[in-house]
């Protein structure tokens, strides 16, 4: 069973899960647990399945349990599908102020799918998060590891067709 | 003067006459006596009579099984017994009280949760057996259902000062 | 040594002890939730803030170290407006169920919320909503209630030493749980109940049935291990409602095995047995206690005139009462028989005469845990005493080195030094390979042993052991059950013997029961009398007086065709006895088969008795409930039987006589277990053809009462002691694929069973589960055994 799981883990993911096990001292591998989970997040697109963290619970010798604790606690791991792009916008004072609002209701109209679901052709998710701290030009969203700014609901329009 | 004044009145037996007066004013007044069991005296919403086991509307008994009257009541004459029904709810498997035990306090309907554990209007009651006085879940619970109307409307009435 | 003011008293205390530890050893209140002496520090419920002077905000009392000169202050307006508050936090998403929930009324909740808590409440949002979840048998869960104290978290991570339960999510979302649907296995898991502060976590069992005032709290003594955890039973109405924990520093600290907080349910099983019962011309009946004890009397009566006396012969469980096992053997004794015995889980009995006067832990518990080395010979140890595993995990994570030598590789739930997984056949060669490299780098030395290791090479992980055992000043070497019911019994004793002098260990004994030690002490052996005197002549012992067969059998507490070693050959013996006496508080098919009285005991709940645990200390209690029916405490039977035999010295009227007489007696007694072992003449080899068994008793089959407890019969440890375990590649040789029907043969004996993968097992090997319905049939726990597919 153990062999099983650690087969879900490809080399490339085990190695990128060892350079944060370096990192730490040898009997705190579980250190690495956050690391490990986003590198498996990424490899997986974009998210995480039950059998992927019992993985990396025998690859870092943790109870399944503590795996799934860290998981559920930070917002930024998936623990359900996500979208090919996965919009993340913020709704916290500084956006709402400027229009959060009218961004979330846009990207609604337009992708038909509320907070936290996924496009029918996987394409898109949406998310709602808090501040990402770019206050400065609020209303901002973040697809991928891209912060987009100052947005109006035409300049969405433009973001999500720039995106293949 | 004063001894004349007795003896007025020793002769005249006025003193049996003021007595008499008030016989005399009870003889026309008009009558306190209640021909029990034709008549019968008014009873308070909080009368304090024979125990009842209530039902919620739709037929679920109210009782939970918490053991809070058989807690607190004085004379020991509750005993319940409790387990998961079928359903995973708390309930009774035995409910009994001894009414011949029993001191009708009230503190059982007092300490009750959910208003299950009750007494009615009903003191004219009565066992043949020694056995006849113990009330099982069964037989509460019958009162109950006979009684709920009136039951219902005496806690009403009695809600705001509760 | 520091000096705090607390309320404005001083108070001594040692530099690094927080507040609330100073406040609890001087009866200062502070109110905690998740605050608990046995685990670590969370302080996440902030419940015991207090204020502290020229702090700037109240601090938590159990994080708070104390520092020379603090002043502190408990009940100043700014430590109750703190803890005021979160009170009122708390209250929020808390369930106002308090007369549904089995919690109430020894809820800490409830409790401190009448000091603390508000009567109305100002919150007007709905409360929080948990779906329960379902973890297994033992536990009932209504998460909604949950304050996330995570008690039960720490208690599993850093008590029982597998996390099974977490807090997920964060914030409103935090969830205390397994996360997947899974039930919780480990065999401590009843411990939760008693932590959790609140009603989230109850005992599924005891559900709904009692409340807690209107309970008696009565002290007992657990008899599943050999540690003898000491208990309260709650009853009410004469009836034992549920088992907790008594504190108790010495044996159990605050814990209890799973066995013994919920084996009290056998008390009302079905089966039990509640009035005499005698067989006569083929058919029971129920008869009064005076015809059952004369019929029972001339059975054996006759059986002794016609055979003579050597031809009675007594098993008894280890799990009766000092005063049971002095009566018992008072009573075969003077019957002019010494065949009496405990051991029914052994085999090897050559060297009986060696063993200690009682083979015990030889040490206090308490210093077991302060070992720096342990070397287990042959124990699964997590399930088979479960409180004595808890101590070596402490001290394996303090640092010790924990070695094992085991027929399986079993799973442990602390860090293991070594595992020697080896087949039954090695086990002798195995420690001979540890004492040899012990002989090689100790300064002791053993008379005898270099000539006995002659021809004996050490292999590196022998060698690894060796050096773990000679590492640091507490040593112990530990003989569990499965080396004691090991068919070479006596090599490994005195190679175990051996191994402890060279390296300067304490030898130590697992007990299988509570009374283990009692059962030695009281002469309940066919060799020693009271007290360890050897006999001129022994008796015979558990084995012979079952595969030789006896005439007549008194049997008290136990079912050898279940838990004896040799379960074919037992049901065989004791079907052609004539006459079969069986005290038993309950009655099974195969009792109606064999038996020809049967009658009715107390068990430990109603019985007032004495129990010896295996690290010596004794515990007398009194019933805690009176026995049902017809049912009478063994020692009374056994003194009305001496009286029908007409024997001396039975004329005991109270329990506490006997107990008195053997005190003096007895109590003085050491455990000599250093030296008290012969090295054999040769190592003797055994090889086999095909598998060998090795054969578990299952942590939830030791004795009659946890088998007849169905809680523990529903948990996994009970569903998966079952079948042929064996692992894929020996399977893959005999063509047996997993799950598939196979018969187990033993000599002439076969019996139907199922093939389970099983990578524990070592190759060649079978490991069966005794007390099962698949396994009673074969003849012996140990030696060759064949499996084949059945089509």
């Amino acid at each position: 069973m153990t062999e099983q799981q650690t087969s879900l883990l490809s080399a490339e993911v085990c190695a990128a899960i060892d350079r944060w096990i370096a990192k730490y001292p040898p009997e705190r591998k579980s250190s690495a647990v956050m690391g490990a989970l986003r590198v498996v997040q990424e490899a997986n697109d974009g998210w995480l399945t039950q059998a992927l963290m019992d993985a990396i619970a025998d690859y870092l010798e943790m109870d399944a349990i503590s795996v799934y604790e860290v998981a559920t606690f930070y917002s930024m791991y998936e623990l359900k599908p996500v979208g090919k792009h996965k919009i993340c916008v913020c709704t916290n004072v500084s956006c709402m102020l400027c229009g959060s609002d009218d961004i979330v209701a846009h990207l609604r109209k337009k992708l038909g799918i509320g907070f936290g679901e996924i496009t029918t052709d996987g394409k898109f998710s949406l998310k709602e998060v808090e501040c990402l701290a770019a206050c400065g030009n609020a209303p901002m969203m973040q697809i991928g590891h891209t912060y987009y700014e100052n947005l109006t609901p035409e300049k969405v329009d433009e973001i999500l067709a720039s995106l293949d | 003067m004063k001894q004349v004044a007795s003896a007025f009145k020793s002769l005249f037996l006025l003193e049996l006459l003021k007595g008499l007066s008030l016989t005399g004013r009870y003889l026309f007044d008009r009558k306190i006596t209640v021909q029990y069991p034709e008549e019968k005296t008014p009873l308070s919403n909080r009368f304090r009579g024979l125990h009842a086991l209530r039902r919620y509307a739709n037929g679920e008994e109210r009782c939970i099984a918490c053991k809070l009257c058989e807690a607190v009541c004085p004379a020991l004459a509750i005993t319940i017994e409790a387990a998961p029904r079928d359903d995973g709810t708390r309930r009774t498997t035995r409910y009994d009280i001894d009414l011949s035990k029993c001191i009708f306090c009230g503190f059982c309907e007092e300490s009750c949760p959910v208003d299950s554990i009750v007494e009615t209007r009903l003191f004219e009651y009565h066992g043949d057996k020694r056995g006849d006085l113990l009330m099982s879940k069964e037989k509460l619970l019958a009162v109950g259902d006979k009684f709920e109307s009136q039951l219902a409307a005496d806690r009403a009435q009695d809600a705001c000062y509760r | 040594m520091a000096t705090i003011e607390i309320d404005g008293k001083s108070y001594e205390a040692q530099p690094g002890q927080m507040l609330i530890e100073i406040a609890d050893a001087n009866g200062i209140d502070i109110p905690r939730f998740c605050y608990h002496k046995k685990l670590s520090v969370a302080a996440n419920c902030r419940m015991c803030l207090v204020e502290v002077e020229r702090a700037p905000k109240p601090l938590p009392a159990c994080a708070t170290p104390i520092m020379d000169g603090m002043k502190v202050y408990t009940k100043s307006s700014k430590a109750l407006a703190a803890q005021n508050a979160v009170m009122e936090f708390l209250l929020i998403n808390h369930p106002l169920d308090c007369p549904i929930c089995d919690q109430g009324g020894e809820c800490e909740l409830q409790d401190i919320a009448m000091g603390y808590g508000q009567d109305v409440s100002r919150y007007q949002d709905g409360k929080r909503v948990v779906t329960d979840k379902n973890l297994g048998p033992l536990i009932a869960t209504e998460m909604t209630r949950c304050i996330h104290c995570t008690r039960c978290v720490r208690f599993g991570e850093e008590i029982a030493g597998i996390k099974e339960l977490g807090a997920t999510g964060r914030g409103e979302h935090t969830r205390i749980g397994t996360y997947v649907e899974k039930t919780v296995n480990s065999e401590l898991s009843g411990n939760v109940v008693d932590l959790c502060p609140v009603g989230a976590l109850t005992n599924k069992p005891f559900r709904f049935s009692a409340r807690a005032w209107e309970m008696q709290q009565r002290v007992g003594v657990s008899v599943h291990d050999g540690v003898g955890a000491s208990v309260y039973y709650h009853t009410r109405r004469n009836e034992v409602m549920r088992v907790i924990p008594r504190e108790n520093e010495t044996v159990n600290e605050t814990w209890l095995a799973d066995r013994d907080r919920y084996s009290f349910s056998a008390l009302k099983a079905e089966d039990r047995l509640t009035q005499p019962m005698i067989k006569r011309d083929g058919q029971w009946q129920a008869v009064d206690w005076e015809t059952a004890l004369t019929f029972a009397a001339d059975g054996l009566k006759q059986a002794v005139q016609k055979h003579g006396a050597k031809q009675v012969g007594s098993l008894v469980s280890p799990t009766s009462t000092l005063e049971e096992l002095f009566l018992l053997q008072k009573l075969m004794r003077g019957m002019g028989s010494s065949n009496i015995d405990h051991r029914l889980q052994q085999l090897d009995f050559s060297d009986q005469a060696q063993a200690p006067v009682f083979p015990s832990l030889g040490q206090s518990l308490t210093d077991f845990e302060h070992s720096d080395a342990v070397l287990v010979i042959g124990s699964h140890l997590r399930k088979e005493q479960p409180l004595l595993n808890l101590r070596l995990r402490k001290a394996a994570m303090r640092g010790a080195k924990c070695a094992f030598v085991n027929p399986v590789a079993y799973e442990f739930n602390l860090p293991v030094a070594q595992q020697l997984v080896v087949t039954p056949n090695d086990w002798v060669s195995q420690l001979a390979g540890i004492a040899k490299a012990l002989q090689t780098s100790s300064s002791n030395s053993v008379n005898g042993l270099d000539s006995l290791l002659q021809n004996v090479s050490v292999s590196a992980e022998q060698q690894a052991v060796a050096d773990a055992l000679l590492s640091g000043e507490r040593k112990t070497v530990l003989v569990g059950q499965l080396a004691q019911s090991h068919p070479q019994f006596a090599s490994l004793r005195a190679l175990a013997g051996a191994i402890a002098q060279l390296s300067g260990a304490c030898l130590s004994y697992t007990n299988a029961a509570g009374n283990t030690s009692g059962a030695w002490l009281t002469g309940c052996v066919p060799h020693r009398a009271v007290g360890g005197q050897a006999e001129s002549a022994a008796g015979k012992n558990a084995l012979e007086m079952l595969s030789e067969g006896l005439k007549a059998y008194i049997l008290m507490g136990v079912e050898p065709e279940l838990e004896s070693c040799v379960p074919a050959q037992a049901e065989r013996a004791l079907k052609q006895a004539e006459f079969v006496v069986n005290l038993t508080a309950f009655r099974s098919a195969a009792m109606d088969a064999y038996a020809d009285v049967l009658l009715p005991i107390a068990l430990s709940a109603e019985t007032s008795g004495t129990y010896v645990n295996m690290a010596g200390t004794w515990q007398s209690v009194a019933a805690a409930v009176k026995a049902p029916a017809d049912v009478r405490p063994a020692w009374k039977v056994l003194r009305v039987f001496g009286n029908l035999f007409d024997l001396a010295g039975f004329e005991y009227e109270d329990s506490t006589q006997i107990q008195a007489e053997l005190q003096p007696q007895l109590m003085s007694l050491v455990a000599d277990n250093a030296g008290s072992w012969k090295l054999p003449s040769s190592l003797d080899t055994a090889a086999s053809q095909g598998l060998q068994a090795i054969t578990e008793l299952p942590i939830y089959a030791v004795d009659m009462v946890v088998r007849r407890t169905a809680a523990l019969q529903d948990t996994q440890d009970a569903l998966s002691a079952k079948g042929v375990h064996l692992s894929a590649a020996t399977a893959a040789s005999l063509k047996i694929t997993d799950g598939q029907a196979v018969q187990v043969q033993q000599g002439a004996n076969t019996v139907a069973s199922t093939a389970v993968f099983d990578e524990r097992v070592p190759a060649a090997c079978v490991l069966l589960y005794a007390a099962q319905a698949d396994s009673t049939a074969l003849d012996s726990w140990f030696g060759d055994v064949s499996v084949k597919p059945v089509d």
